[in-house]
């Protein structure tokens, strides 16, 4: 019995955590639905600065990735490949490797990174700080005001770094094809063109989707579970991490396998 | 307006606070809760404004579930409610005129109407010069007269207020008094006033509920 309840406990917190994140995306669609025009403008606000923390002061970090991922890959491959006429897989190479994982793989790490760790202990230190009572004592709906907006503006984020990061991994990419090969431009897209189908852009958006979905709620959920003391924070941010790591891993496994396998 | 029954709260210790304690303000009521440090009393207020939840017991606002339910989301666009804290509960990444001008803007205000209302609440409460520091930058004074000046701005139908004139010295005091003394005056308001000791407060209050009767001190080792 003692070993059926210590095998049991992580399952029933694991479904506690999953019914917790359902229950907290289903209440922000919900209360999504009821806002008003006049209230549209203070939401539309909030996920302006959403955006401009996420995704426009993340560009330079996500440039300079992107760059060095989508050069060292042809780096990579065509030390391995030459001889072999490598050249005329790179369009292959560059969308198996980059734009099918790499690149919305690690455009969500580095938003986990950096913006759910902030969501977290941002709305951590507005738990303690009686901030989150405050606005709903005074008819400011947290879910419209909090969630929806930092939802919306991870979401308009990460779609726009992806098509960032894939770009400009293609631009790394082309550059050592170019020097290295004297690859023209046109050879290049028309490789990649040929290897991309609509079935890639379906899981991109996708995984754009259920990836912003999975930080933001990640980060909610720990942050505003914050009820004692600043030492949670820290706790909070970690977990953030983790959990959040974990469910972009999962989930990117679950389109892998739906799409490709 | 509020209608308490058989309501208990749990303390991090295990005890049961205000075990079985019913209470019922009706709409205008300016009720006055009093009691020494730890009673309950501000949690009293915030299980009322549906942001702490019972051990035990139904709390109903204005004939509407508050618990069992769904807490402050279940008032939200129905009871227009003002909340004075103890501490805290601005948003300290707003200045202290965007803090009084959020609620209204998502009552649906006009441009013109916020800010004759914000004005006139920065103003009575002595607030204009600082109005566009955040929190952090203000005096604890500043910080509370910016909760009653939220609420004044709102114009709310329930007021509840926690130690408001704690810390606060004479000239402070008398500019938060003032604001008190007109929400007591209006008939439509319905006040929860929570205080140490009644004070002045009793001149005015329709009905007192002391927590001594409800209070177990913490049995020293």
């Amino acid at each position: 019995m003692v070993f059926l309840a210590r095998l049991g406990a992580p399952v029933r917190g694991f479904l506690e955590f999953l019914g917790d994140q359902a229950h907290l995306v289903l209440r922000t669609l919900r209360h999504a639905l009821l806002l008003r025009m006049d209230q549209l403008v203070v939401v539309a606000g909030q996920t302006k600065l959403q955006v401009r923390f996420t995704g426009l002061d993340a560009l330079w970090l996500i440039s300079g990735t992107a760059l060095l991922l989508g050069a060292v890959t042809l780096i990579q491959a065509f030390s391995q490949l030459s001889g072999l006429g490598a050249e005329n897989y790179i369009g292959a190479l560059m969308v198996l490797i980059i734009l099918r994982e790499l690149g919305p793989l690690l455009t969500a790490v580095l938003v986990i990174g950096r913006s759910s760790t902030a969501i977290a202990a941002e709305l951590g230190a507005m738990q303690l700080n009686g901030e989150v009572d405050a606005l709903a004592t005074h008819g400011v709906n947290p879910y419209q005001y909090l969630l929806l907006p930092r939802w919306l503006g991870v979401l308009v984020s990460v779609f726009a770094l992806m098509v960032f990061f894939d770009a400009v991994a293609l631009g790394g990419g082309f550059l050592v094809a170019k020097l290295k090969y004297g690859v023209t431009f046109g050879f290049f897209m028309d490789s990649v063109r040929q290897t991309l189908s609509n079935r890639d852009f379906v899981a991109t958006l996708l995984k754009v989707i259920l990836f912003s979905g999975a930080i933001t709620f990640h980060a909610c959920h720990f942050g505003l579970r914050i009820r004692r003391s600043q030492t949670e924070i820290p706790q909070a941010v970690t977990k953030t991490v983790v959990s959040a790591l974990v469910a972009v891993f999962a989930l990117d496994g679950v389109i892998a396998a739906l799409f490709y396998f | 307006m509020i209608d308490l029954r058989n309501l208990a709260l749990d303390v991090p210790d295990g005890r049961l606070l205000l075990d079985g304690l019913d209470l019922v303000v009706p709409r205008g009521g300016k009720h006055l809760v009093t009691g020494p440090s730890g009673s309950g009393k501000s949690r009293l207020l915030k299980v009322i404004a549906g942001i702490e939840r019972p051990a035990r017991g139904t709390v109903r606002v204005d004939g509407r579930a508050v618990w069992p339910g769904d807490g402050a989301l279940a008032l939200l666009g129905q009871v227009r409610m003002g909340f004075a804290f103890a501490s805290g509960g601005l948003l300290s990444n707003l200045s202290l005129r965007e803090n009084v001008t959020l609620p209204l803007r998502f009552q649906g205000l006009e441009d013109g109407q916020l800010r004759a209302r914000t004005d006139e609440a920065l103003d009575h409460m002595g607030l204009h010069a600082v109005a566009t520091l955040r929190p952090h930058a203000v005096s604890a004074a500043a910080r509370k007269h910016a909760n009653l000046a939220r609420v004044l701005a709102l114009d709310p139908d329930l007021i509840l207020l926690d130690d408001p004139l704690e810390g606060l010295d004479a000239a402070d005091r008398d500019t938060a008094l003032d604001v008190i003394r007109r929400w007591a005056l209006d008939s439509d308001k319905t006040v929860l006033l929570a205080q140490e000791e009644p004070g002045s407060f009793v001149e005015w209050a329709s009905g007192h509920l002391d927590l001594r009767s409800h209070f177990i001190p913490l049995e020293t080792p």
